[in-house]
């Protein structure tokens, strides 16, 4: 149950600076942000293309 | 040459005392005493070199060094760079060519040492004062936070090792082909210290309990410490391995614990009804007498005759009635804990395993787990609650980082409807499709199939971590399993470099590509024998408690030489792609005649590490290298030596291993096709993946077809990648691109906690910095009180 003692203000904003979590596979491990990626494996990361399900390709 | 004829007489100290020069500056700056025997000492150590042993002759060469430096500084102090050139002069001009050769190679040997130690000094410079976001050797692991201290500790100690293993272990061309890039020694700052990795059977491990080396452990008898257990031994064992941490048959190992709680659970029940019916006054003794008197303990099956032999010997004191209640309120809460306890216990691993350090608090063991075979009610709960818990996520609905989940498919357990795991083998791709975890493996790939047998899982091929594989036994066939056994080092070639170098040359880039695979053998092999040379008491788990296979044959003080040879040392490769690309103009994706070549390649290296096992008796094996660091390295390096090559060294990266390349557009099931064949011939491990848009929780048909078609191509280790993106601040997780599709921010944007009310998912009032405000939505799946039977996922 919440504690109404607490009395929100309602203009109050969060989430500045706050970013997104992108979980990523790297190496077979996953990874919680691109951040700790080294140099080289971000490239690969950006560079990661989708596979159709297109069995004619 | 006049090196060795001249015999005049000198008196050295005579000529110090009539020496002007009485100090020189040394590198660091600092004067000292100018040492005319330090001069002579070398000049006659590099004619020793040249075939010199005319000692009075280097000293008279000493005095003419001297006599230079005197003229041309005056009375100004010389460094010991102007002395060094002096000397080199003087030997030149004198006719003492060859020993001046000599000397010039002595003073480059020594100016190359001291680079290495100045640039460790900067290497720890750079650790210290730059964050991981600038530097990329903080982020050589991404597992690793760099910025923390003990993470930082593990850089210094990483780096110092890797120069002291170059510098004093290896051999010259050994150590210049790994400096220059042909090769990579994985794992070098541990080339010394200890092996890779261990396929850790829990079962043998927790018989009679066991020891940490900080205390006992007895055999533990509910789920909630079996899972506790798994998580130490885990985390124990890395400690005394640098690679990642595999239990090969995690279901197999939690169920008897499962089975100890279902008796715990049913004695504990039946004595609360049997006192809440009025048959008791003291019900604990009671029920420990009734099933002591049966033939079999209680399980969760319920098919055994115990609960009939009770339910036999309460009729002989109550009515049916009262004897149906007792019965079913024993059994029906015996399941309903037993249910709890063990998702529980699950949920609380999960969680462990994310949580727990290893290596100085700086990293979290690399934990993988396999199962899917187990079709014991007991080790069908284990796996449904570990799925269950895993796609609930940790404690804010994150996605878990650890363990790899590897879910081993199998038909006639768990591939086609009616398979006794087949509910599980759909829940497993239910969850992946979430979570990315699990991976799949398929034990009927027909390299891994030869192996098993029927009702000893320790014959089913298993993976650790990102993908080595250890099954095939050659220094011991008897002993073709899994467990116990892992990895003891690879190396990795640079397959791109030989082929850039081969010029178009099929000839020549197999010759060279032998002449590596030799110069990888001796390595591996000069690797083995110090690791050979290490005791039981260098790895107090891995060996002390007998985690190796065979090790619990040793004594602390015995080598490790022989119980290691049940391991494999392995040569590994990256970049085919780029490879076939130099040598032919397209990838394997883009052309039949190249994937022909590249089949040819690596079923070259397959043979002759092959070879090398039926020389030796040892296991030499051929890994898909997984590259993190590398990938980057040794194209780093290439474009340096032969500038940027289009589809070869005009990326940040070499792709990995055998893998079309990533930024190559490619049909999931073709991709699978033409990777398939290279799984058959890495049996040092491999992985393919298929990257997919969009959420596939929204299709689970699509995503079963892809593992499907893995199988039937004889892919061993497969994974499907998706984006798995998370806003914090609402609690959304899914695919976000520039805006939250829940709660519409922009990363870093703020949002009015009133938008957050009218989602619904603003309630900690307390909080206003901290991002996660609850998800109601996502709790309100995670049910974790409200597991149904094991028996209807």
């Amino acid at each position: 149950m919440q504690k109404e003692k607490n009395i929100v203000n309602q203009e109050e904003m969060v989430g500045e600076g706050v970013g997104f979590e992108r979980i990523r596979r790297i190496t077979g491990y996953l990874v919680g942000t691109l951040d700790r990626f080294n140099n080289a494996k971000r490239a690969e990361e950006h560079d990661r293309v989708k596979h159709s399900l297109n069995k004619q390709a | 040459m006049n090196d060795g004829i001249d015999t005049i007489y000198l008196d050295f100290k005579e000529c110090e005392n009539i020496l002007m020069i009485q100090q020189i500056e040394k590198r660091d700056g600092r004067c000292v005493f100018f040492d005319l025997t330090k001069i002579a000492n070398a000049i006659y150590q590099a004619a020793e070199a040249s075939g010199g042993h005319d000692y009075q002759l280097s000293m008279r060469l000493a005095l003419e060094v001297a006599d230079y430096v005197e003229q041309h500084c005056g009375t100004t102090t010389p460094n010991v760079e102007y002395v060094q050139d002096a000397v080199e002069k003087i030997l030149v001009e004198s006719g003492h060519a060859k020993t001046a050769k000599a000397y010039i190679l002595y003073r480059n040997e020594r100016s190359r040492q001291r680079e290495m130690n100045t640039g460790l000094m900067k290497t720890y410079e750079d650790l210290t004062f730059q964050s991981a976001i600038e530097n990329d050797v903080k982020r050589e692991n991404a597992n690793i936070d760099g910025d923390t201290a003990m993470g930082t500790m593990l850089k210094y100690g990483s780096e110092g090792a890797k120069q002291f293993n170059e510098m004093f272990l290896l051999e010259p061309r050994i150590a210049k082909a790994h400096r220059e890039g042909d090769i990579h020694i994985h794992d070098f700052d541990f080339y010394t210290l200890t092996t890779t990795c261990t396929q850790i059977d829990l079962l043998k491990l927790f018989e009679g309990g066991f020891s940490t080396g900080h205390g006992f452990l007895r055999e533990p008898n509910d789920i909630a410490s079996y899972s506790a257990l798994a998580c130490i031994a885990i985390q124990s064992n890395q400690n005394d391995q640098h690679g990642g941490q595999s239990v090969p048959n995690f279901d197999y190992s939690m169920a008897p614990g499962v089975r100890k709680t279902y008796w715990h659970r049913y004695r504990d029940n039946l004595a609360k009804a049997l006192e809440a019916f009025g048959l008791e006054e003291e019900g604990q003794e009671a029920a420990k007498a009734l099933i002591a008197s049966c033939e079999a303990l209680p399980d969760l099956a319920d098919e055994n005759g115990v609960s009939e032999q009770i339910r036999a010997r309460l009729l002989e004191r109550a009515d049916e009635a009262t004897v149906d209640h007792i019965m079913s309120f024993t059994i029906k809460f015996a399941r309903r804990e037993t249910e709890r306890s063990t998702y529980q216990a699950m949920e609380a691993l999960v969680h462990n395993l994310n949580t727990m350090h290893s290596r100085a608090g700086a990293q979290i063991p690399f934990s993988s787990l396999n199962y899917g075979t187990d079709t014991t009610p007991e080790g069908r709960l284990v796996m449904k609650s570990l799925l269950l818990a895993t796609e609930a996520g940790l404690g804010n609905g994150e996605t878990s980082i650890f363990p790899i989940h590897i879910f081993k498919v199998k038909e006639g357990i768990n591939y086609n409807p009616g398979d006794p795991n087949y509910d599980l083998f759909k829940l497993a791709i239910r969850v992946s499709a979430k979570r990315l975890f699990p991976n799949f493996s398929f034990i009927d790939a027909p390299f891994n199939l030869p192996y098993y047998q029927e009702g000893k899982p320790e014959t089913e091929a298993a993976y650790m971590g990102c993908r080595t594989r250890v099954v095939g036994n050659n220094y011991d066939k008897t002993r073709e399993i899994v467990n116990g056994r892992g990895n003891l080092s690879f190396t990795s070639i640079n397959l791109p470099r030989i082929a850039i170098k081969a010029d178009h040359d099929i000839g020549a880039f197999f010759s060279e590509l032998d002449r590596k695979m030799d110069l990888v053998i001796d390595q591996l092999k000069a690797r083995y024998k110090i690791q050979a040379n290490k005791k039981v008491r260098n790895y107090p788990f891995l060996m002390g408690q007998g985690i190796w296979l065979d090790s619990d044959q040793l004594g602390p003080d015995d080598k490790v030489g022989e119980v290691l040879k049940h391991g494999s040392l392995t040569v590994g490769f990256i970049g085919l792609a780029e490879c076939l690309k130099a040598l032919t103009g397209k990838h394997h994706g883009e052309s039949e005649e190249s994937q022909r070549l590249g089949l040819t390649i690596i079923t070259r290296m397959r043979e002759r590490m092959d070879l090398e096992s039926r020389e030796t008796g040892m296991n030499f094996t051929v890994i898909a290298t997984p590259a993190e660091g590398l990938s980057g390295r040794f194209v780093r390096l290439d474009r340096q030596r032969y500038g940027k090559i289009e589809g070869v060294t005009d990326r940040d990266y070499y792709t990995n291993s055998f893998h079309v390349p990533v930024y190559y557009p490619i049909s999931a099931f073709r991709k699978i096709q033409l990777e398939a064949p290279y799984h058959s011939l890495t049996n040092g491990g491999h992985i393919s993946y298929v990257e997919l848009d969009g959420d596939p929780s929204q299709n689970l048909e699509a995503f079963e077809m892809i593992v499907r078609y893995m199988k039937e191509c004889g892919i061993g280790y497969g994974s499907i990648n998706h984006p798995v993106d998370r806003d914090p601040v609402c609690g959304y997780t899914g695919i976000i691109g520039d805006v939250c599709p829940r709660c519409g921010r922009h990363e870093g944007e703020a949002v009015s906690v009133e938008k957050l009310r009218q989602l619904g998912v603003y309630k900690n009032y307390n909080s206003t910095t901290i991002g996660y405000h609850g998800d109601p939505a996502e709790e309100r799946d995670r049910q974790p009180n409200c597991i149904c039977s094991a028996n209807d996922v």
